[in-house]
């Protein structure tokens, strides 16, 4: 007798609305039937036993995971670049272990040429340079260009080295597609300074002159540790950015992350963390603030990058169907 | 002045077309003409209520096209289409072994075909047959009118047919495309079932307007609507809920066959 058990799903499956589950009986020997038909169709098999199989109307919940997470946010629509590990500064809130003496570590032009083009061929929709300190780098104009051509662009730095060579090589950066966001913790010197080092307050604040002067956009981040944070030092801060004519929506405000010199700060883990997808020398990370640590490590291959892309993906939707706790969002941007 | 939104017909063939409404108004909520919807529980109310001017809009099938078309004499207008509607066709079914593998092979045999207001599974493959020479006196006509008023929406009535011929009712059956592809073709049921013929593409179903409804107020609806893409996972969302992976212009041409058919076949412009 010939089964006609996908006749009975076409028909169940198509009188009920998204979500929706229906039964079917099952003779022996239909339950691979129901499986490829459920994978054919885009329906979920929920489960199938010797008699009777359980469909649900729709992808499976792990798509539906990503698709509720705002496009902008989804696993895959950003990516980030460690373009080198070493910095001018030390500071003890780095999540990334930087300081003068780091090793460079950096990824170097060419491979960035590639990784961009692959991103956004792999449906990435935006490119963080971050560091170190990316302005260490004699050709992170070329690096910067490499990116703008693709995609929109946001470098991180910390805003002091615009002189001389840098400052030419600066103002040899495009303003269209491509954003500056220079670290600025506090409205006054005392918190920036105690964590950043002295006089790099005043510096900062000069290079976030030098660049708006310069016809970049610039968006400011302050980095605030959970006992310092508090509303007062927040409005003063906002104030001083709209003070400096920095839109709101370029004035973010993130949490220190317990991570690289940090002590204090968010614990993140990558089963709580929603992933940005993050490139070093080294290999993909699952998200910025873990690009120096194993934990956080996907895949020493950097190439192809859509298969680390899918990879965390699959991982996300899969951490997602087994925590009951939803992913937080961690912005570095 | 606020414009009042335009309000969209369509007919409520499944639960399911609630929250596809639902998806296509939230994302004409920022856009440049705002929508609403209004579901009819059949293709002949939606078309009256298109005529009396409760709607702006009717999301039609292919039949209800053509009565559109035919009761206004021609002063209403096809705004936009699936990408799947421009290429609909219509599939002829038959057990393996049959001995069938043309259309002409069905002469002295029985074809089940489904409901009788549906283009692509009753009224069309009647036109395939006359076309190939088959008269109806020359093939023995299985009608299986189930869900009337849908126009082959549900395709449970093509089901219907497909298991007559597997109980051996009918040689063969006739369907749309579409039915072929959610049964998975032949590769779900090995030995079922194989395609034997396979008619020239016509379309399906398009967005329907009064020639009064002015082109200010179609145009930036229609442009709006023909930008939703595929890769933006919020619209694929959508889409894939219809059944399409782009909006496009329609193609009156591929009504042509239809006309034919509905003129010769005698089929009252009215329900
Ligand atoms: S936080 Fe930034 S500026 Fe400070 S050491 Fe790390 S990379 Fe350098």
């Amino acid at each position: 007798m010939v089964s006609t058990v996908v006749l009975d799903l076409v028909e169940r499956i198509g009188a009920v609305s998204v979500g929706t589950i229906v039964e079917v009986p099952l003779q022996p020997g239909e339950a691979d039937t129901v499986a490829a038909w459920c994978a054919r169709s885009g329906n979920e098999l929920v489960s199938a036993t010797e008699d009777r199989a359980v469909v649900r109307r729709g992808r499976p919940a792990t798509e539906a995971f990503f698709y509720d997470v705002p496009p902008e946010q989804r696993p895959g629509a950003r990516l980030w670049l460690y373009t080198n590990f070493d910095c001018n500064l030390a500071c003890d809130c780095c999540c990334a272990r930087s300081s003068p003496k780091a090793p460079r570590r950096a990824i170097g032009v060419d491979r960035i040429c590639r990784l961009v083009a692959e991103a956004a061929d792999a449906g990435v929709r935006e490119v963080f340079l971050t560091g170190g300190e990316p302005f260490l780098l004699p050709d992170l104009d070329v690096v910067v260009h490499t990116c703008v051509d693709r995609l929109p662009t946001t470098l991180l730095t910390n805003g002091m080295l615009f002189r001389g060579t840098r400052l030419a090589m600066l103002r040899r950066m495009p303003r269209d597609g491509f954003t500056l966001q220079i670290s600025l913790d506090s409205a006054t010197a005392d918190m920036h300074d105690r964590h950043r080092g002295a006089g790099t307050w005043q510096r900062a604040i000069d290079g976030i002159g030098i660049a708006r002067a310069e016809g970049f956009r610039v968006r400011v981040a302050a980095t605030v540790a959970p006992h310092e944070a508090n509303t007062d030092a927040q409005a003063a801060f906002h104030q001083k950015l709209d003070g400096m004519g920095i839109r709101r929506e370029d004035q973010v405000v993130r949490p220190v992350a317990q991570r690289g010199f940090a002590t204090d700060g968010l614990a993140l883990t990558v089963d709580t963390l929603l992933p940005e997808v993050t490139v070093t020398a080294d290999g993909i990370y699952w998200h910025p603030v873990g690009a120096d640590h194993d934990d956080q490590l996907v895949t020493h291959e950097l190439f192809p990058l859509r298969t680390a892309i899918d990879e965390v993906q699959r991982r996300f939707t899969e951490y997602r169907l087994t925590a009951a706790v939803g992913a937080q969002r961690f912005p570095c941007a | 002045m606020t414009t009042r939104p335009l309000m969209i017909g369509a007919v409520a063939y499944t639960p399911n077309v609630v929250p596809i409404w639902e998806g296509i108004r939230d994302y004409f909520v920022d856009g440049p003409a705002q929508m609403d919807f209004v579901l009819y529980s059949n293709y002949g109310r939606q078309v009256e209520a298109l005529l009396d001017g409760y709607i702006d809009i009717a999301w039609n099938t292919n039949l209800a096209w053509v009565r559109t078309v035919l009761r206004t004499d021609g002063a209403c207008r096809a705004l936009a289409m699936r990408d799947t509607d421009l290429t609909f066709s219509t599939v002829f079914v038959t057990r393996p072994g049959s001995g069938l593998r043309d259309i002409t092979d069905l002469k002295g045999r029985r074809l089940a075909l489904g409901s009788r207001d549906s283009a692509q599974a009753a009224i069309l493959p009647v036109h395939f047959l006359r076309e190939a020479g088959l008269g109806e006196s020359d093939v023995e006509l299985l009608r299986i009118d189930t869900d009337l008023g849908k126009h082959g929406d549900t395709g449970r009535s093509e089901l219907d047919a497909i298991r007559a011929v597997l109980d051996d009712r009918a040689d063969a059956a006739a369907l749309g495309i579409t039915t072929w592809e959610a049964i998975g073709r032949d590769e779900l049921m090995p030995g079922a079932l194989e395609q034997f013929w396979q008619s020239p593409t016509y379309c399906h179903c398009n967005f329907t307007a009064l020639d009064t409804l002015p082109a200010e107020r179609t145009d930036p609806w229609v442009e709006h609507l023909l930008a939703m893409d595929w890769d933006n996972p919020d619209h694929r969302r959508i889409l894939e809920l219809e059944g399409l992976r782009r909006w496009k212009r329609p193609d009156l041409a591929g009504y042509a066959s239809l006309f034919e058919a509905v003129k010769q076949q005698e089929i009252a412009a009215r329900w």
